[in-house]
C-alpha cells in the first residue's frame, strides 16, 4: 500500500509531526479530512490559510461575494488586484500557491435552509466563518441533523467569540438564543479580531480531526481585544432546542 | 452584599461608562429591573417592544448561561451577572 504522506509532505509538515499529540498518525488524519469553510472573509481567510498550511486534505470554501476595497482591512486572502473578483476565486489562487497538495473545491452558492444539508453532507467539520446570523442558523441546523461538528466564530469591533458544537453532545448555536437578532448591516471590525477568532476555529478543527486536546464544547470563549482578556462562559444544551433537541440522526444523502 | 452586573461594552454608554454595577434582587429579572431603575436607558437596550429580553441579549450568572429562563434564575448576594450580546460579524 502506498504511504499516505509523500516524502515532500513529510518534510513540509516535519515541525508539526514533531508535536507529540499530532505525530504521523495525526498528520495522516489531517490529510484524509474534509472541511467546509463557509465564508472567505475576515474569519474564513485566516482559517483557510492555516488549515491549508497544516495539511488538511480537502477544503470546500463557499462565499457568494466579490472582493471590495473595504474588505481588505481584514480579509487577508485578498489584495488590491482582487477587487471585483469572486472571493473564492481569489482564495483559490492564494491557497493553491500556499499548498499544492490541497484539494480545494469552491462555490459561490448562497447557503440557506434548503441547501445547507447538501453542503454539510460528507464533511468532517464545518467552520462558520459567516457574516450573518440567518445563514449561521441554517448551517448549525444542518450540521446537527447530519451529525457534523460545527465550529462557530463571530466578531464585532475588538470583540470575538468561538464555540465548538459536537452534535448530540454539546450545546449548539441555537441553544444560546431564542432566535436570530435583526441584521444590522455593516458591522465595525478591525482585522486582528477575526484573525484571532479564525485561527481559534482552525485550531479547534485540527484538534477535532486529530482527536487531541480539549474542545470548546459547551464553552463559549469571548475575547475582548481592548482589554486583552479572554472570558469563558459555560453553555448547556437546551433540551427544547429546535435544532438539536432530538438525538441527531445521520441522514442518507 | 449585592449582585454585580457586568455591562457589555456597547451598553456602557447607558451606564455612564460603568463596566460593573452593583444591584439588588433575588432573581436575574429583579436585578435587571434594579439596573434599569438606576440607568433607565438600559431598558431599551435589554427589552423588546413586548417586554421580553431582546434576542441578541445573553445573560450569564457566575459565568454560566442562564438561558432559556434567564429572568426567573435565582441569584444570591455575591453572584455575578454578565450581560453580553450575540455577535454576527465575520
Amino acid at each position: 500500500m502506498a504511504p499516505i504522506l509523500s516524502s515532500d509532505e513529510l518534510e513540509r509538515y516535519d515541525r508539526q509531526i514533531l508535536i507529540h499529540e499530532i505525530g504521523m498518525a495525526g498528520q495522516e488524519k489531517l490529510k484524509k479530512a474534509s472541511v467546509l469553510i463557509c465564508g472567505a472573509g475576515g474569519l474564513g481567510s485566516p482559517a483557510a490559510i492555516y488549515l491549508a498550511a497544516a495539511g488538511v486534505g480537502r477544503i470546500t470554501l463557499i462565499d457568494y461575494d466579490q472582493v471590495a476595497l473595504s474588505n481588505l482591512n481584514r480579509q487577508i486572502l485578498h489584495g488590491e488586484a482582487d477587487i471585483g473578483r469572486w472571493k473564492v476565486d481569489s482564495a483559490k489562487e492564494k491557497l493553491g500557491k500556499l499548498n499544492s497538495h490541497l484539494i480545494l473545491r469552491i462555490s459561490t452558492v448562497r447557503i440557506n435552509d434548503e441547501n445547507a444539508v447538501e453542503w454539510v453532507t460528507g464533511q468532517d467539520v464545518i467552520l462558520d466563518a459567516l457574516d450573518n446570523l440567518a445563514t449561521r442558523y441554517a448551517l448549525n441546523k444542518a450540521a446537527q441533523e447530519m451529525g457534523v461538528v460545527f465550529i462557530h466564530g463571530a466578531v464585532n469591533g475588538f470583540e470575538g467569540r468561538a464555540l465548538t458544537v459536537i452534535p448530540g453532545q454539546s450545546a449548539c448555536l441555537r441553544c444560546l438564543h431564542r432566535s436570530a437578532a435583526p441584521e444590522t448591516g455593516k458591522f465595525p471590525v478591525i482585522g486582528v479580531t477575526p484573525a484571532l477568532i479564525g485561527v481559534i476555529q482552525a485550531t479547534e478543527a485540527i484538534k477535532y480531526l486529530t482527536g487531541i486536546g480539549e474542545l470548546l464544547a459547551d464553552r463559549l470563549v469571548v475575547y475582548d481585544g481592548l482589554k486583552a482578556k479572554w472570558s469563558e462562559f459555560k453553555v448547556k444544551k437546551n433540551p427544547e432546542c429546535d435544532h438539536c433537541g432530538r438525538p441527531p440522526e445521520r441522514k442518507t444523502p | 452584599m449585592s449582585v454585580m452586573v457586568n455591562i457589555h461594552k456597547t451598553h456602557r454608554q447607558y451606564t455612564s461608562g460603568q463596566e460593573t454595577v452593583p444591584v439588588n434582587g433575588d432573581t436575574v429579572g429583579d436585578c435587571l429591573n434594579d439596573l434599569i431603575e438606576r440607568f433607565p436607558q438600559m431598558k431599551t437596550a435589554l427589552w423588546d417592544g413586548k417586554g421580553r429580553l431582546k434576542n441578541q441579549i445573553e445573560i450569564y450568572v457566575n459565568m454560566e448561561s442562564a438561558y432559556p429562563d434567564e429572568l426567573k434564575k435565582k441569584v444570591r448576594p455575591g453572584d455575578e451577572i454578565h450581560i453580553t450580546v450575540m455577535l454576527a460579524g465575520g
